[in-house]
């Protein structure tokens, strides 16, 4: 009896293909976050693009610079990003110009 | 926004008369943001959400959403790590390969995952270790969610037990590295890979296909993913295509690095001094939301009102919800649903009451578990740099007229 279920079971399944619910790839939509344009912009979008997107940086909220350098060297030292001294620096006054609350520390 | 930077400077004070030292040295924790808009933009198989990244896709759940004990497919939050995805799995060839310490290699097709094991159902919550995140100030390391960072659903698959008995563990064996198909855009980033000892394998602990009896959805997950009943999210490795068993623990950077909290009894540091010793997160603790009413919603004088909302823990199971009207000095029970869907799940709560005074009115909700754990109020819970585990008391604040 057990094996007679088990075979009807299986001419069942194999009567039906595979069938996903989404059967085409799907199309992830992209969000315009509303990035402030300024001083030392094009460097931040030649850096920070590349593993996500600008959303990460202003769900941050306003931050002190020692909190914007420490998410960049984060990025450079866990994440491995590939960043210069040069830019780093650029970077950083940036975010703080535009995300910063007005505190070094 | 007035809400929130209210609700921030009384706790910030509270906090810090508490300890009797200053914010910037102790760390404070008060009610996570809330009300964060909802976007207009939907993305695939989800109804808009509060969207916080596209690449990767963080979304989270609204508060609403938190009166239902499973939560729907298309409201549940999404959140991966790292930007590639893949956008297309092709269901004939996918498999999810089985190798390392075994007798026998697998490489398992979802058609002989869904044929040839038996089927299992798991009702469990999914929560991110980073939910409520927003409460931590100063601003712990992450994304800032509020309180959606979290789902229950119907998980059916096949216990990773089962599979692993198929393949055959070898002697040594102590751990599994699994590994699914989130990619890093550099290839230095270290990839998302969770390691499971063997012994937190119970037969809870499945490889689903299916959520609340609909396929999983490509950005929860599909074709499978891990299911780890009452463990927090980062563990229910997503899109999975491959697990290794090894003898020995290898260092992993999400898992020794991101996803931890300090390793002390209180999991507590302050902010210019980290604990110097970590341990990843695990167990989920016991926590709850009030889905309805949301803050600022309007309630009629004298007129039946009802609280609602979600509690749950690591798997003890809920034994009590309690409410507060008046700013937790008095507690009153709610009523609590069946229980039906098991322990890892979400019970779900009401409470009728009747307005008795116009004007604003803070509704609290704590939650109580079968060992007895409740859940502190915000203020009293201790700041850790990654800013996880929060499970303050909810509060919302309505307006009686
Ligand atoms: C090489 C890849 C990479 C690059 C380039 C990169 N990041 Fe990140 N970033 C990450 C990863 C990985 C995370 C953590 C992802 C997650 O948890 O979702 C992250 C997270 C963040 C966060 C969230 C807060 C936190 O502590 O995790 C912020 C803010 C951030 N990045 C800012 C930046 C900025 C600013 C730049 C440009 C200087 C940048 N990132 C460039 C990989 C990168």
């Amino acid at each position: 009896m057990k094996v007679m279920k088990k075979v009807l079971l299986t001419t069942l399944i194999a009567a039906t293909p595979m069938m996903a619910q989404v059967k085409e790839k799907i199309e992830v939509p992209y969000i315009a976050f509303p990035i402030k344009m300024g001083k030392g912009f094009d460097v931040v979008q030649a850096n920070c693009l590349m593993c996500h997107s600008f959303g990460y940086i202003i769900n941050q909220g306003r931050q002190s610079k020692k909190f914007w350098a420490g998410k960049v060297d984060k990025m450079i030292v866990h994440f491995k990003a590939p960043i210069t001294d040069k830019d780093r620096k650029v970077i950083i006054d940036y975010l703080y110009e535009h995300y910063g609350n007005g505190k070094e520390q | 926004m007035k809400r929130r930077e209210f609700f921030k400077t009384a706790a910030v004070s509270a906090g810090a008369a508490a300890l009797g030292t200053t914010t910037a040295e102790a760390g404070v924790t008060h009610q996570p943001v809330d009300n964060r808009k909802i976007s207009d933009v939907a993305f695939p198989e989800k109804r808009p959400l509060i969207t916080y990244s596209d690449r990767p896709p963080l979304l989270e759940t609204p508060r609403e959403v938190f009166t239902c004990a499973l939560t729907p497919n298309d409201q549940f939050f999404v959140r991966w790590h790292m930007p590639d995805i893949p956008t297309y799995i092709d269901t004939d060839k996918f498999t999810i390969n089985i190798n390392g310490l075994v007798k026998k290699e697998l490489k398992i097709t979802l058609k002989e995952l869904k044929e040839d094991f038996e089927q299992v159902e798991v009702a469990a919550v999914l929560q991110c270790g980073g939910n409520s995140r927003s409460a931590f100030e100063p601003t712990a390391g992450g994304i800032q969610w509020g309180s959606g960072a979290m789902g229950c659903a119907l998980w059916k698959g096949v216990r990773l037990r089962d599979i692993l008995d198929r393949a055959g563990i070898k002697k040594g064996a102590e751990w599994l590295a699994v590994q699914g198909s989130e990619k890093a855009a550099y290839y230095e980033t270290p990839n998302f890979i969770r390691e499971l000892h063997l012994d937190e394998l119970d037969d809870h602990v499945i490889i689903a296909y299916q959520m609340n009896g609909e396929d999983l959805p490509y950005l929860n997950g599909f074709p499978v993913r891990l299911v780890i009943p009452g463990v927090y999210s980062d563990s229910w490795i997503k899109m999975i295509t491959n697990i290794t068993v090894t003898d020995k623990y290898k260092k992993l950077f999400f898992m020794d690095h991101a996803y931890v909290v300090p390793d002390n009894e209180c999991e507590c540091e302050t902010p210019e001094k980290k604990f110097p010793k970590t341990k990843p997160i695990y167990r989920m603790n016991v926590k709850s939301i009030i889905g309805y009413p949301s803050n600022g919603a309007k309630l009629t004088l004298k007129s039946q009102a009802v609280v609602r909302g979600v509690a749950f823990d690591g798997g003890a199971g809920i034994r009590e919800v309690q409410i507060s009207l008046d700013g937790g000095k008095t507690w009153d029970k709610a009523i609590l649903d069946s229980g039906k869907l098991g322990r890892y799940a979400y019970r779900t709560f009401r409470y009728g009451f009747k307005p008795s005074k116009l004007g604003k009115l803070e509704i609290m909700a704590k939650a109580i578990n079968k060992l007895g754990e409740e859940q502190p109020l915000a203020k009293d819970i201790k700041w850790n740099h990654g800013g996880y585990k929060y499970n303050g008391i909810d509060v919302v604040t309505v307006e009686v007229v």
